[in-house]
């Protein structure tokens, strides 16, 4: 049969984010791939050894809408170890409660997308309305439905009063009665079961060779969560289970995510029950000592590096931030091959991708005025239109 | 009949006019109902009416190299066909023009549109359309074989070719629904791959090849389009509702003449409008299966199905049990 | 889990390609030379049994880029393999046979630094724009804009 190219990207419906997949398909089965993931380049990495840390930190929040408040832990808590400061527990569980509510509205946008990719709109609209209950708390605590702006070197900006806590507690059981009809609907919903059961399998050994992480990872029976393994802000003191499933396809990753939810939930609350008493900030040095960290940190979407050097000055080094995105896209592109056109969209949603944090480069005014970039939407205005000639 | 109640009968009531207002309230309908079960509230009853003027009057954008005639004349086909299959469907009692063999007739202009549409498709010159335009022709071929043999089963039992004449059958005689429930719904379920909603939505699918056929359609090429599709669906409906459910016919001690024609209207509301809700309500709970998997379904069961029904039929039939 | 790794038993395996140090309760480096990475590699895959690459970072240090390998296992201790590559004509050999998403990560090193891996099948572009300049590695400390160049976005001719 004749090969054709069918242009995903870099504007589709199926992508939340510019990226070009050139998928070269015979019939509906998919022959080749072809990745491009430069479109939502920002220069972070280079803006970053411009600005002191206090500056720094609200760069870091908007490499990614959806998981700011990780970068911006993972970067702080690094520093925070470089600099030897002992941050106060009450710290830790706020930037703790902060961590898990990201990641339940996190994993409810995905449930929402992953559904949307199959063309069942109606869990897409249920789980996005719950997902503003989240969304809700999260203003209530932070002041913003993204980029929280909590974290600080040695502490967090904000403090939650008694009676936030008791409202933030009073509006969690509901979430938990969604979850439960979710978990049931996922496993029941005849049509969720053809399109996800089976799709873009891999094994557990696939899984460690290709450096998949996160609940894409957990999926195939992996069991590395960082909150488990290299336990930091308040994991080790809060009792939680690290959720895996052997199925290893789309429907694993499913069933890994909703578990996520739950044990998040279950994370909150006993946050918010336990919270200790005690200053939100301590001071903090303006310089750090000459030092380097890797600091790892549980992402909604997998294990997230940043990679500090630290030169006795009051700015970082180098900063180089491997996300999890980058690390399953070659479980992507080497299981999409062999696969229908149709299950693109969802084999490329399972590993839930971010394509904000994995693109993080400059964009360099033509007069040389380096231009600081806090959007995190693209820059990229050149538009190929693909239309009918590949 | 009378001439002139004749072309009243085609251009107004219950002809073209009709149907397209009958279409576009059918359309706020399926949009509301599914709204509301997602939790949201939904258009404004003329919000379909709306679109359509609006679409009707956005720029007509031509693809380098494509074929202007024949891009033109498929909606035109596609709607044209629609139309004409309406007049033989009962909608106050039986239709003017019905003659034997008009069930043939009408099926066969139901498959024009998606015939339009993957025309469209082809000739669009872009990887999405023609993906999209193949997968209306494999779908076509799929479900065409039990949805044709469903309709074929009332017929058989009535022993008439036309619809009309199978639904005044029925005015004194259980409907076939109760009689043929399996051929009752494969033929729902044919209706649904027909008017290409989800689950069947698979040439369309959104995420995968962005509108398929309909990617390039454009201005009032897309809005005849769209009205050509809300039309079907008042058509299949109709149809569906004229074999299986009695369409428009009255019971016997009903007075003839135009309360008959009213009471039957009623009752042809009705009907469409319950099979809508089940149509729509399968669009809501569902979601979108792959071609392949599609293959699977309609060959394996829809299709025995189907057979199974004429089969039960025509056993009946021999028997002399039944009609 | 099986039990975190000791600095000796580190030690036993990689002393033999350099010096090895323990950087953190649960990190161990080794430096070595940039003919060496590979064998370094195989042998923590092999005889420390790690099972997966975290990242490979890299930074500008001065008179040469320092790029560092961050394995780990089911023992969860980070191995961090550290080469150095004199910045005339950086290059080395590619892991992309060993480290399947090296693949990924090599083509990104080469197009933010300059640093060639040689037997990398494709080391195309993947992080910069398509109009963004050969020879022009933004990571690198002396690296500035070039007034006049263009880096990508509208040009104003294409209207």
């Amino acid at each position: 049969m004749v090969e054709i190219t069918v242009p995903i990207g870099p504007q589709h419906p199926a992508l939340k984010e510019p990226v070009n997949f050139k998928v070269f398909a015979e019939g509906e089965t998919v022959v080749r791939l072809e990745l491009d993931v430069s479109y939502n380049h920002r220069g972070i990495e280079k803006a970053a050894e411009q600005r002191d840390f206090i500056r720094v930190v609200p760069l870091l929040e908007r490499v990614c809408g959806i998981c700011s408040h990780s970068h911006g832990t993972a970067f702080v808590k690094g520093i925070e170890e470089i600099m030897g400061v002992e941050v106060s527990p009450r710290a830790q569980y706020i930037r703790t409660i902060v961590a898990e509510l990201e990641r339940m509205h996190s994993h409810l946008l995905w449930l929402g997308v992953a559904a949307h990719e199959i063309g069942f709109n109606t869990l897409f609209m249920w789980t996005w309305r719950d997902r503003e209950v989240v969304q809700d708390i999260l203003e209530e605590l932070t002041g913003n439905r993204v980029n929280y702006g909590m974290n600080e070197i040695g502490g967090v900006r904000r403090d939650i009063p008694p009676a936030q806590v008791k409202k933030t507690l009073s509006l969690l059981p509901g979430l938990d009665e969604r979850l439960v009809k979710y978990r049931e609907m996922v496993r029941r919903q005849e049509t969720m079961i053809l399109r996800f059961r089976g799709v873009g399998k891999i094994t557990k050994a696939q899984a460690l060779s290709y450096g998949t992480v996160g609940p894409t990872a957990r999926a195939s029976g992996v069991d590395y969560d960082v909150r488990k393994d290299d336990p930091y802000i308040a994991y080790r003191e809060i009792p939680w289970n690290v959720v895996t499933s052997n199925d290893g396809d789309v429907y694993g990753r499913t069933v890994v995510r909703i578990g996520e939810l739950a044990e998040s939930l279950g994370i909150v609350r006993s946050c918010l029950e336990g919270l200790p008493d005690g200053p939100v900030t301590v001071d903090a040095p303006k310089k750090a000592p000459t030092g380097e960290i890797l600091s790892r940190y549980e992402a909604p979407r997998g294990e997230l590096c940043h990679y500090i050097r630290t030169n006795g000055t009051d700015k970082v080094d180098r900063l180089d931030i491997r996300t999890p995105t980058l690390a399953n896209w070659t479980s992507v592109a080497v299981c999409l091959v062999g696969q229908n056109i149709a299950d693109i969209p969802v084999i490329v949603a399972a590993i839930d991708p971010c394509l904000s944090c994995t693109s993080r480069m400059a964009v360099v005014d033509t007069e040389g005025r380096a231009r600081p970039c806090l959007s995190c939407t693209s820059r990229m205005t050149v538009v190929r239109g693909e239309d009918g000639e590949a | 009949m009378d001439p002139f109640f004749l072309l009243l009968y085609v251009l107004v009531f219950p002809g073209f006019l009709f149907l397209a207002a009958y279409a576009l309230f059918l359309a706020y309908l399926d949009r509301k109902v599914g709204a509301r079960m997602q939790h949201r509230v939904g258009p404004p009853l003329l919000q379909p009416l709306a679109d359509f003027v609006k679409v009707l009057g956005k720029e007509v954008i031509d693809p380098r190299g494509v074929d202007r005639p024949a891009f033109d004349a498929a909606p035109l086909l596609a709607l044209a066909a629609v139309m004409t299959a309406f007049l033989y469907v009962p909608v106050i009692g039986p239709s003017p023009v019905a003659f034997q063999g008009d069930l043939v007739l009408v099926l066969y202009l139901l498959t024009l549109p998606t015939v339009a549409l993957f025309l469209v498709g082809w000739l669009s010159r872009i990887v999405y359309s023609t993906v999209g335009g193949v997968r209306a022709v494999t779908q076509l071929f799929i479900y065409e074989v039990p949805f044709f043999l469903a309709l074929l089963a009332p017929a058989i039992a009535a022993g008439t070719w036309s619809i009309s004449g199978i639904t005044a059958l029925q005015a004194g005689h259980p409907w076939f629904a109760l009689l043929q429930p399996i051929g009752f719904v494969v033929a729902l379920v044919g209706l649904q791959a027909k008017l290409e909603r989800t689950p069947f939505d698979i040439p369309e699918a959104e995420t995968e090849i962005v509108a398929g056929p309909w990617t390039e359609l454009t201005g009032r090429r897309l809005a005849l389009m769209i009205l050509a599709n809300e039309m079907s669906l008042v058509v299949g409906a109709g149809l569906v509702a004229a074999l299986f459910l009695g369409g428009p016919s009255v019971p016997a001690w009903v007075p003839a003449g135009p309360v008959a024609a009213l009471a039957g209207f009623a009752l042809f509301l009705v009907k469409t409008i319950a099979i809508l809700l089940v149509l729509a309500s399968v669009k809501v709970m569902t979601g979108r299966i792959r071609i392949d998997q599609l293959n699977d379904v309609g060959w394996k069961y829809l299709a025995n199905a189907a057979l199974l029904q004429v089969a039960l039929v025509l056993f009946m039939g021999f028997w002399g049990v039944g009609t | 889990m099986t039990e975190a790794l000791t600095l000796d038993q580190a030690k036993a395996v990689l002393e033999a390609f350099g010096p090895v140090a323990q950087l953190r309760w649960n990190r161990i480096q080794v430096v070595t030379e940039p003919g060496k990475a590979r064998d370094v590699i195989k042998a923590a895959f092999g005889s420390l049994s790690c099972d997966r690459v975290i990242q490979m970072s890299t930074a500008d240090v001065g008179e040469n880029f320092e790029l560092t390998y961050h394995l780990t296992g089911p023992h969860l201790t980070v191995i961090s393999i550290r080469v150095h590559i004199p910045r005339e004509n950086p290059s080395i050999a590619s892991v992309h046979d060993l480290l399947t998403p090296a693949g990924i990560y090599e083509r990104q090193i080469h197009d933010l630094f300059g640093i060639v891996f040689r037997g990398h099948p494709n080391l195309a572009r993947i992080i910069l724009n398509e109009d963004w300049p050969l020879k022009e590695y933004p990571m690198r400390k002396d690296w500035k804009p070039v007034k006049g160049t263009f880096y990508g976005g509208i040009q104003e001719e294409v209207r």
